[in-house]
């Protein structure tokens, strides 16, 4: 188990290596620097050629783009994703700033998820073949197909543009002057239609994965003789199928892990939510380099230590998977 | 109803006598007998002449789910309004004489060299069929069914009598504008149809392109192993950790005014995982049975073995990523426009439509129509995805 951990781990850095270095290979390659769409944001800021050559030296935009790399390299293992070129700010002070509102939609919408999704799942095994189960399986699968700017651009429309009872945003302006019972309205007015857009279509995915695990389960030999003691068919779906679904869902719910950090680009867009998604877009447009290779870390980090966490829990839930 | 079970579990037993007769001479024999014994069991219904191939098999069983059906003739739907969209929306002459010349200005809205410039150089092709008898009254044309343009606004007595098109939250649909238009006034149908060609065009092209990535290193790292395997699972695994849209995102900002053509190109170069993966699986799974190790003594080359014996074999679980796949580029496709990036105007898309419906909110059939044929589109796709899965998955196919 711990060589395998081990093994785990270093192939795990050396794919971050290879993310890193393709990552900042591309980026150092797009048209236009820090500087010039700096120009471009301000026309009238026009730099003279000293200036710029002495703001590249001082960004290391003069050193070629695997000097550079290493050297972004080194800091990264003192602990320092360095400063934003653009927001003068450090690249992991803005990170925090931003994690509070993505965490705040999808821990959410994540909870939100498994607490309906698991009843509905069960429910569509139990009522296999009754309408009631066609009808909710259909609504399932079409909202799936969904895509979630379709939806969000639909829900802004109708609950914002007609309706005005929610919007788009994080906060209202004046949120600091609100009661603690105005500001709670206002975050919920805030959230809920960002909430809808990340859960629903998990929601399909996962209660359909529920049902399909339950299918499996249920055709075992322990559900036979289970059903042949005369247990009652509850208890055979509640007690016996139920709790041998779980392992698959440990899985899925470690690959949940960078979804949970990196939010959504289009979902924050839609809704102008300042989240690490919407982040990520403006640093891409800024070619702000160090937040974008701070942020392609942490997401590959994340997405790595998801995927280690999901086969380690796998052999902890199930004693019958070996790790070597 | 015993019957119909009965019939299945023969389809089942004929499967892989079809496909050892594929692979080694010798099957042929255990064909026929199976053949017997099944036109035996299935006395009084058809009697099977030759047990079906593989592919017809998973055909006739595909063709029984009327949903995967509809969801098919969707597809075949929209690759006819696709292909023929010029003729059903546009403002160039499907077919026009012109100076005692033939000629079909429609093409222009495939490729925009391919309209005569003989038009652009009189000044007709901003109102063919005003300026078309002004130049030449002997001139006729047969214009495409709706009289609307995706890239200008079409003015009035452009074409004799019409009134011009309407622009912003005035652009209500109408029977003029079937869908509206948009915040300048260009019609949103004739966008809707002509964005059909971008929208399966990137479905086919980035998928073609990731299938035959995926195929290729999935079948080289299961086939060979070893050092081969390990690189190019650390390749796959490089790619898979970096959230698609933030590598798409990546390679679209490196290129200089990117067209569609790079959006598809990148669109394929970052899916290819799933499907190297599972390829990769099967190859690791196929190489060890028996009538590869029979190729392998009758002396066939590694080449040959790879793309004669496994492949074939091979590609019915693969064909369930790859429609799937289909429905995540055109997905892929329409949230990049919908962001605004690598738009060009060359070439109409979905998303971009959806891109304006959420810059004016008020104008709802921005969101609407294009909304609902994007999901149209990907639920049909995942339809046909499923019911393969279901088709070719042999777990599932005693049941039910």
């Amino acid at each position: 188990m711990l060589t395998y951990i081990i093994r785990r781990l270093l192939i795990g850095a050396l794919t971050l290596f290879l993310i890193t270095l393709i990552i900042y290979g591309l980026i150092r390659h797009m048209p236009g620097t820090p500087v010039t769409q700096m120009e471009l944001a301000d026309p009238g800021h026009v730099l003279s050629p000293e200036n710029e050559a002495m703001l590249n030296k001082l960004y290391g935009l003069d050193k070629p783009w695997h000097q550079a790399y290493f050297t972004w390299l080194g800091n990264v293992f003192c602990g320092d994703l360095g400063d934003s070129f653009v927001q003068k700010k450090s690249v992991a002070s803005i990170i925090a700033s931003r994690i509070g509102p993505t965490l705040l939609l999808s821990v959410t919408s994540l909870t939100l998820t498994y607490f309906l999704a698991i009843p509905m799942g069960l429910f569509a095994v139990v009522n296999k073949g009754k309408f009631s189960e066609r009808f909710l399986s259909v609504l399932l699968y079409v909202l799936y197909s969904v895509p979630g700017f379709v939806a969000g651009i639909g829900l802004l429309i109708i609950f914002y543009q007609n309706l005005g009872w929610l919007a788009p945003g994080l906060h209202d302006s004046g949120y600091e002057n609100f009661s603690f019972w105005g500001k709670i309205g206002d975050t919920a007015k805030h959230m809920i239609l960002p909430v809808i857009c990340y859960s629903y279509a998990s929601l399909a995915y996962l209660s359909r994965f529920v049902k399909a695990n339950m299918e499996e389960v249920i055709r075992q030999d322990y559900i036979r003789t289970a059903r042949a003691k005369g247990v009652s068919p509850r208890n055979i779906v509640l007690h016996h199928a139920f709790r041998n679904t779980l392992i698959p869902f440990v899985t899925l719910l470690g690959l949940s892990l960078p979804a949970l950090l990196g939010g959504s680009i289009i979902i924050e867009q839609i809704f102008n939510w300042p989240g690490m998604g919407q982040e990520f877009f403006k640093s891409i447009a800024a070619r702000d380099y160090p937040l974008i290779m701070g942020m392609t870390l942490l997401f590959s980090f994340l997405t790595l230590l998801g995927q280690l966490l999901a086969d380690i829990l796998y052999a902890v839930v199930d004693p019958r998977v070996k790790l070597d | 109803m015993k019957k119909s079970q009965k019939n299945k579990k023969n389809q089942v037993s004929s499967k892989p006598a079809a496909k050892y007769s594929e692979n080694s001479s010798t099957g042929q024999s255990a064909n026929g007998q199976s053949e017997k014994s099944s036109s035996q069991a299935n006395a009084g219904t058809a009697v099977l002449e030759r047990s079906r191939g593989y592919w017809a098999e998973t055909w006739v069983r595909f063709r029984r789910r009327r949903l995967a059906m509809t969801a098919l003739g969707y597809v075949i739907l929209l690759s006819l309004v696709a292909i023929f969209s010029p003729m059903i929306a546009g403002t160039k002459p499907i077919i026009c004489q012109y100076k005692g010349q033939i000629y079909f200005p429609c093409m222009g809205y495939f490729y925009p060299s391919w309209e005569n410039p003989v038009f652009i150089h009189d000044d007709i092709v901003h109102a063919y069929p005003r300026r078309l008898k002004e130049a030449d009254p002997e001139s006729w044309a047969i214009f495409p069914l709706v009289y609307n343009d995706t890239t200008y606004r079409v003015r009035e007595n452009d074409m004799p009598g019409r009134p011009e098109n309407p622009y912003g939250t005035n652009g209500v649909p109408s029977l003029q504008n079937l869908c509206g238009t948009n915040a300048y006034g260009y019609d949103v149908f004739a966008m809707l149809v002509h964005g059909t060609r971008t929208a399966l065009l990137v479905g086919f092209v980035s998928t073609g392109l990731a299938a035959l990535i995926g195929i290729t290193l999935g079948a080289f790292a299961g086939f060979f192993g070893g050092w081969i395997d390990i690189i190019i699972s650390r390749m796959l695994e490089v790619v898979i950790c970096v959230p698609t849209l933030i590598m798409i995102l990546a390679f679209v900002a490196v290129i200089e005014n990117p067209s569609i053509w790079h959006v598809m190109v990148i669109i394929g170069l970052t899916s290819w995982p799933k499907i190297a993966r599972l390829m990769r699986g099967e190859f690791i799974k196929l190489k060890q049975s028996e009538y590869v190790a029979a190729a392998r003594s009758l002396g066939a080359s590694r080449f040959r073995i790879i793309f004669r014996h496994i492949l074939p074999n091979a590609l019915a679980p693969v064909l369930v990523p790859i429609t799937f796949s289909i429905a995540a580029s055109i997905l892929l496709e329409s949230s990049l426009s919908f962001l605004g990036i690598a738009t060009s105007s060359s070439a109409i898309s979905w998303g971009s439509i959806l891109h304006n419906g959420h810059q004016n909110l008020a104008m709802w059939w921005l969101t609407l129509f294009p909304g609902i044929l994007i999901f149209l589109t990907v639920l049909a796709y995942n339809l046909i995805g499923e019911a393969l899965q279901e088709v070719t998955d042999p777990r599932q196919r005693g049941s039910r």
